[in-house]
């Protein structure tokens, strides 16, 4: 097949993706993109949203649209790292001789939901850090692959802090997307309530392989960047570190840390996804502005300061990017110089 | 793979509209930094005659030729231009993106695809000016030099200052030079008025003094007399200030005989012919790095000086025994000493009379003279259970009388003065008489070294505006002269 037919499939392969999906989450149109992106990307995603707003419903729906394993883990406080990493068990075998054998837990899935997953304790969180990572778990000195491809999608709940642990910045850093769940319109309210209050049965097709999404992950890591444009995005992260020469004032005022290196990876690779959705064969400014908010607001951490002010994230990262754009445009007018 | 001929073509295109708007923008400012020279062409009009006009305007049409040959001559990268048609069309970073790829070896196959998209895209468009014209900062003043330069064309010459120093003739001389001169008439008219103006502020003041009516006489004794009623009054609010406080200097005037005798040679003084050959062998130097033969030869001169009147002589054997015995600093200590003596035998001959004859008697009166004429001991200044202690003393009062002030009389501890040299005038005061080599005062020459290394260090070290450090390092020069 052609690179330009390679194309056109993922395109649409992208594109019946999202019906399916949307067959059942009503509206929550750029959240499905952003998952399908942080899916094809190779990354993971934290969803995050009070509860209610039908982000256990996306996943599960997307599980359902993919010929891929599922496999949900509910985080409680008393959840420990065995039980989601697996354990060895004692097993009899014919002879009557035992042995250990490795019980191999809910991690070993395509797609992995962990529900809740600031209600675990931290130790079983970090119990996650290394098969996002990696792909791979170790028990017992043994290390075990994961699935390929696996895709971690946790959700979690910003309103109740009661009995939760939140995430460390280890953890956040590994999502390579942080999507904000937010409160449906009337219009999308009004088509849940007729969607999910009537007999009819929505029937979710399984429209995708595993194989073509790890065949996607390859063909969008040859979209071509421009330099201009990977310079862009390395500007929006290192704008984001106060200690900067060139960060501008709203950073300095307000953020404590800055994004880490992973924030740019993640910025590069989700345009890339996303200008292959849109049949582009390269990656433009505006795919890196449209994937900045999503790809740093977890990674951006406020100072006292931007706390005490209730400083949004999203706005700050705005901000940083219209003060790199207009930075850059004023550098780069080819007339002026 | 090269780039399709469409992507180059558009880049081509882009570069061009780029270099013709830098070509109108580097012209525009050409233009305007040229017609400031052309200005002050114009306005010399006169002297130049109808050479200015034709000047002027060659100065302009060649800034505008240099403006415009920079801007033609500045170079636009391809990169730079593709990312502007981007901007312009709306191609998402297309054609950048597929230029830069193009010729890259590690393209990747969707690279091909990516060149036939844009170049797809880029046939479709319509040519069109992208680039918008800019208008430099200088155009908002251009009126204002193109204005002056218009008036001053239509204008007639403006006339210029004469050279020539004021014409101080009078007015029928001035008549009859006219009538011997009659080819001059006009420039001869403008004169009176250009003369006036030119009158250095001395002829107002000697017209005020004329017209306040004073006599010589009356103002030769009342010097401030003079500038009361003129207008130098608000003219000149420091002086009127100086006259009112009856400065110091002004009584020093009176003072005929304290006054240095500024026409002396410098090298009639003993004592600064020697302070100043002691300052150039210390030079900010410690005793122990000074030279001792030197500081033989000048104790060796110094006591010379001795066996002509000066009653030193004693401290500079004491030095010369120091310094046989290798303490150069006790005998640095003992040439001190022996400078001090020669000043004070130096000013009590300068001081005329003398500090105890003469108008000494005049001036001392009864109490001083119960203190012997020479201020007393020291003791004698409080008496017994006076002084500050309350409850002491003959009061009744708690805190006791006031006590006495050391009656210091010009005698004790005068002053003396010497015209400063430097741009300003100006005067610098010493202590003289029995005060003044006080024993509580450190030698000159051991601190006047020390202080200026300090000076040294501190205005490297520390954030002096450049511009002060000749001026702390003359005031230091000026106190190494004292």
């Amino acid at each position: 097949m052609t690179d330009d037919g390679r194309v056109r499939e993922f395109v649409t392969a992208f594109e019946t993706l999202r019906a399916e999906v949307e067959k059942v989450i009503v509206g929550h149109r750029e959240i499905i993109n952003h998952v399908l992106i942080g899916m094809f990307a190779g990354g993971h995603v934290l969803l995050e949203g009070v509860p209610g707003l039908g982000k256990t419903l996306l996943v599960k729906t997307l599980s359902e649209s993919l010929e891929l394993s599922f496999a949900r883990i509910q985080f409680t406080p008393d959840l420990m790292p065995a039980d989601i990493i697996g354990t060895n068990i004692i097993v009899e075998d014919a002879d009557g001789r035992k042995h250990f054998q490795f019980q191999q837990g809910p991690l070993f899935a395509h797609i992995v939901l962990a529900d809740e997953i600031n209600r675990a304790t931290p130790k079983t969180q970090s119990a996650l850090l290394e098969g996002m990572q990696e792909a791979s778990v170790t028990v017992g000195g043994v290390s075990r692959p994961l699935p390929a491809p696996f895709f971690v999608l946790a959700t979690q709940n910003p309103i109740e802090m009661e009995g939760t642990y939140p995430l460390p910045e280890a953890q956040l850093d590994r999502f390579l997307l942080k999507l904000r769940v937010r409160y449906p319109a009337i219009e999308e309210l009004n088509a849940i309530i007729d969607r999910t209050t009537q007999s009819r049965q929505v029937v979710v097709d399984r429209v995708m392989s595993g194989a073509k999404v790890l065949a996607y992950r390859e063909l969008i890591r040859e979209v071509p960047v421009a330099v201009h444009v990977r310079d862009f995005a390395s500007g929006i992260v290192m704008a984001t570190h106060p200690q900067w020469a060139d960060a501008p004032d709203v950073t300095r005022r307000f953020v404590r840390y800055g994004a880490s290196p992973r924030g740019a990876q993640a910025l590069i690779l989700g345009a890339k996804v996303r200008a292959l959705a849109e049949g582009r064969y390269n990656v433009s400014l505006d795919d890196l502005k449209a994937l900045a908010a999503p790809a740093l607001r977890h990674r951006v951490i406020l100072n006292f300061e931007g706390e005490a002010e209730g400083i949004d994230v999203d706005t700050l990262v705005s901000q940083i990017i219209e003060n790199v754009e207009t930075s850059t445009a004023q550098s780069r007018e080819p007339f002026v110089r | 793979m090269t780039p399709d001929a469409a992507l180059d073509r558009l880049v081509r295109r882009v570069g061009a509209q780029v270099r013709r708007r830098r070509v109108e923008y580097h012209a525009l400012r050409g233009f305007f930094w040229a017609s400031l020279p052309a200005v002050a062409l114009l306005a010399l009009k006169g002297p130049l005659g109808p050479r200015a006009l034709p000047a002027a305007a060659a100065l302009l049409i060649a800034g505008v030729l240099l403006g415009a040959a920079w801007g033609a001559l500045k170079k636009t990268s391809r990169a730079d231009a593709a990312r502007l048609a981007d901007r312009a069309f709306g191609l998402e970073d297309r054609v950048a993106t597929a230029l830069e790829w193009a010729e890259r070896p590690d393209r990747t196959p969707l690279v091909d695809s990516l060149v036939a998209d844009a170049t797809a895209r880029v046939e479709r468009l319509e040519p069109r000016h992208i680039v918008r014209r800019i208008l430099p900062r200088e155009t908002r003043f251009l009126p204002g030099p193109l204005v002056v330069a218009l008036a001053l064309t239509l204008a007639p010459a403006l006339p210029l200052p004469s050279p020539r120093l004021p014409d101080f003739m009078g007015s029928s001389q001035e008549e009859d030079k006219d009538k011997s001169t009659g080819s001059g008439l006009l420039e001869e008219r403008s004169k009176p008025e250009a003369r006036e103006r030119l009158r250095p502020p001395a002829f107002e003041e000697r017209e005020f003094q004329a017209r306040s009516g004073a006599s010589t006489a009356s103002t030769a004794g009342d010097l401030s007399a003079v500038f009361k009623d003129t207008s130098l009054s608000s003219q000149r609010p420091d002086f009127n200030s100086f006259l009112k406080r009856g400065d110091e200097r002004l009584k020093l005037l009176e003072q005929v005989d304290r006054l240095p005798d500024l026409a002396s040679d410098f090298t009639a003084s003993q004592y600064k012919m020697v302070f100043r050959k002691s300052k150039a062998l210390s030079g900010g130097l410690r005793p122990d790095q000074i030279s001792p033969q030197k500081l033989k030869e000048l104790l060796e001169e110094m006591e010379r000086l001795g066996r002509k009147g000066g009653n030193w002589s004693g401290d500079v054997g004491e030095g010369m025994e120091a310094l046989e015995g290798g303490q150069t600093d006790k005998a640095m200590e003992a040439m001190q000493k022996a400078l001090d003596k020669m000043r004070a035998q130096e000013e009590a001959q300068r001081s005329g009379k003398g500090l105890r004859g003469g108008r000494d008697s005049e001036r001392g009166g009864g109490s001083r003279d119960r203190r012997g004429g020479e201020g007393g001991g020291e003791g004698e200044d409080f008496g017994e259970g006076e002084g500050l202690l309350p409850g002491k003393g003959k009061s009744g009062s708690p805190k006791g009388e006031a006590s006495r002030r050391l009656s210091a009389t010009p005698y004790d501890v005068g002053v003396e003065g010497e015209s400063r040299r430097g741009r300003k005038d100006g005067y610098d005061t010493n202590m003289t008489g029995r005060g003044g080599p006080m024993a509580s005062r450190l030698h000159y020459l051991g601190v006047i070294g020390q202080y200026r290394k300090l000076m040294e260090d501190a205005i490297t070290r520390e954030a002096v505006p450049r511009d002060y450090h000749s001026q702390i390092k003359d005031y230091f020069q000026a106190l190494d002269e004292r």
